[in-house]
């Protein structure tokens, strides 16, 4: 071990003390990259909770609309009775003649 | 020189290796062994009192289109909270905050509260609105914190409250499910409340299992039912109207897809909703359709004629003779009309709607067969995905009586729920087949994936020539008797039967001046999309169903006409309403 010697002009020792620093100094990096990415997911889904309550005030709107349009006695805004209905033939393979 | 240099290098190199192995451990400090109480910290600047946003799971109604609308989703917004120490004028402050928010509390509550000098953190005011939380933190009152908050919402309010259910605390510290599919589907609609603090170095080290295979992504997702808005909000509406109009005790009704079990409308009135619980009686937080049981009358004999037809112990061109009245072990079972009708064929059991019929089958059919087929039909629960869920009262099919047998076999004497009833009748409709009822079609989970649920089981019951033999009675009785055959429709056949029945009177006996209304039908009848099966329960003034709910029937099948363009399915016509 003592008379290994590398092809290059600097020692083993130094070799793995500058990879330690790298190591080190990407660790950090990483660690900074999850951080973030973890307060942008929770901005995110933040967001995506209060787009999900705006539209559910908008679903709301539109089933209190439905319910609505059920109560609603078509006479009162100008629709008539219709004066004769015309059925169109049937062609259903299961028609009873 | 050279010495010199190498030695300041391997010092240099040591201090950052010395600083890299300071930053290591700390980093294990601050992410693994302190990470929750960092979480919760981190909770607490966005959330209120110490605990997270609520989180859950949505509930979503299927339009026709296969459209997804909320029927329970969360609302974001704030509460407002003051800390009795800092707050310096009670009176401005409550000014200010009820100017804006609706719900604060009442002024003596308030200022009792701001009195407390011992406290500092005191709710008083919840489910504000997001731009009046965020005009009053604008406002910046000392003493008065403007806190992040979540909650449970339904759009839909009213809309098929029963089936959706309801969130509550129950037993324990958490919001969860406590009736409907709230509660049916809690495992999936419920939230942990850590997966955002999901750290992948964090699991690298603690749990590289969870990292691989993360068993809340398979479980945690929101619920996609079968209730269509539009048809539920019809069924809401004609229920009201009928209940309202005789005063019932309650109505009920299903409509069902009868070939897969799909239920497209459930409802019953009085119902409440789900955004405003605080007057709502208790016993209305359950489902009647599946939890209460009743006995229906007349639309038992569809079921009766199948079964016989199915043993063979009837056929189609079998006759009988009907005296109006008969005595069956000392008790008397008698016709609506009490008349004799003398010999006449089995398919005016259910067009006249005839008790001595219904009995005459009964009796052919043989005690053991018969209680072989309403065991099949009624005998276990429906397994529909709904809470609580009742069982049929068939103490009479255990015995040997055979007045037992015919009261049962129109609808008296035996007691099943709503589900129960469709389920079987829905054999008729599906080829002697029932199916298994539900209201949720498919779980979608956070992961993304979407995961569908098999209902496919079906139940042979009785024979697909037995089931189409008694829908040709139905039809032939909708077309010709319901309304004195003004209900017809030249282009759709409809298979329907009315079915009364008298209330019991808690002493054995039954009232003679109360009862039970019912009406099933389904369409086309031979290839039927929708069955419903209706029910009011203690009409008041008013005596057989033909009279409550053909009205309403007429309404939803020409609605569901509509609304899915069904094609014809047999002959056309032109027709001129009266």
């Amino acid at each position: 071990m003592r008379n290994l010697r590398l092809p290059f002009s600097f020692s083993i020792v130094s070799l793995l003390s500058g990879a330690v620093g790298v190591l080190a100094v990407s660790y950090i990096g990483l660690i900074a990259v999850v951080m973030s990415y973890a307060a942008l997911t929770v901005e995110f889904s933040q967001s995506v909770k209060n787009d999900e309550a705006a539209v559910a005030v908008l679903e709301g709107q539109y089933l209190t609309s439905v319910s609505n349009i059920q109560d609603l006695d078509y006479r009162t805004v100008g629709y008539a009775a219709p004066i004769a209905q015309i059925f169109v033939p049937a062609t259903s393979m299961t028609a009873l003649r | 020189m050279r010495a010199q240099f190498r030695s300041r290098i391997r010092f240099v190199l040591a201090l950052i290796v010395l600083a890299a192995l300071l930053i290591l451990v700390r980093l294990y400090f601050v992410q693994i062994v302190h990470g929750g109480d960092y979480a919760l910290k981190a909770d607490r600047q966005f959330a209120s009192g110490g605990s997270g946003l609520f989180d859950r799971g949505s509930i979503y109604f299927t339009g026709k289109d296969g459209t997804n609308i909320s029927a329970a989703t969360l609302a974001t917004g704030f509460l407002v909270a003051i800390n009795p120490q800092t707050l310096a004028d009670p009176e401005a402050a409550y000014a200010a905050i009820a100017a804006v928010a609706s719900t604060t509390v009442s002024h003596d509550a308030f200022i009792a509260a701001a009195a407390k000098k011992n406290l500092v953190y005191v709710e008083v005011a919840q489910h504000v609105p997001d731009a009046v939380g965020q005009m009053l933190a604008a406002e910046n009152i000392p003493g008065v914190q403007v806190l992040r908050e979540r909650w449970r919402y339904y759009p839909g309010g009213t809309l098929a409250s029963q089936s959706i259910g309801i969130v509550s605390y129950g037993s324990g510290d958490a919001l969860t499910g406590q009736t409907g599919l709230e509660a049916e589907y809690d495992a999936t609609l419920s939230r942990s409340g850590d997966s955002l603090y999901k750290n992948f170095f964090a699991e690298l080290f603690s749990n590289v299992g969870n990292l691989l295979v993360n068993a809340k992504d398979a479980r945690e997702g929101s619920v996609v039912t079968t209730i269509e808005p539009d048809v539920q909000a019809r069924l809401e509406h004609d229920l009201a109207a009928v209940n309202q109009q005789y005063s019932s005790k309650e109505s009920g009704g299903i409509i069902m897809d009868p070939a897969t079990g799909a239920i497209v409308a459930l409802a019953s009135y009085p119902d409440y909703d789900a955004n405003d619980l605080q007057n709502v009686d208790p016993s209305l937080l359950g489902n009647p359709l599946v939890e209460q049981v009743h006995e229906f009358g007349s639309i038992m004999k569809p079921l009766t004629m199948s079964s016989g037809l199915d043993a063979g112990a009837i056929t189609t061109r079998s006759t009988f003779d009907d005296p109006g009245c008969i005595t069956v072990n000392t008790m008397r079972i008698c016709d609506w009309d009490f008349k004799p009708k003398g010999v006449i064929g089995v398919k005016q059991i259910i067009l006249q709607s005839l008790n001595v019929g219904a009995s005459w089958v009964a009796t052919q059919l043989g005690q053991d067969k018969f209680r072989s087929y309403f065991t099949s039909f009624f005998g276990q629960k429906t397994g529909i995905d709904l809470p609580n869920e009742g069982h049929a009262l068939l103490g009479n099919l255990a015995t040997t009586q055979q007045v037992n047998f015919d009261d049962m076999s129109f609808g008296q004497g035996i007691a099943v729920t709503p589900v129960q009833m469709i389920r079987a009748l829905g054999a008729v409709a599906n080829g002697g087949r029932m199916v298994e009822p539900h209201l949720v079609s498919a779980i979608r989970l956070d992961s993304g994936i979407t995961r569908t649920l098999d209902w496919s089981k079906t139940t042979r019951v009785f024979s697909a020539t037995a089931a189409r033999e008694t829908t040709q009675m139905m039809t032939e009785m909708f077309d010709t008797k319901l309304e004195n055959g003004r209900a017809i429709i030249p282009t759709m056949s409809v298979a329907a039967k009315t079915g009364t029945a008298q209330l019991t009177d808690g002493h054995g006996g039954y009232y003679t001046n109360r009862f039970f209304h019912s009406f099933v039908g389904f369409f086309p009848s031979y290839s039927p999309r929708f069955i419903i099966l209706l029910y009011t329960d203690d009409p008041q003034h008013v005596e057989y169903a033909s009279e409550t709910l053909d009205t309403t029937f007429l309404d939803l099948t020409h609605f569901l006409i509509d609304y899915y363009q069904i094609p014809p399915d047999r002959g056309f016509a032109t027709s001129t309403p009266a």
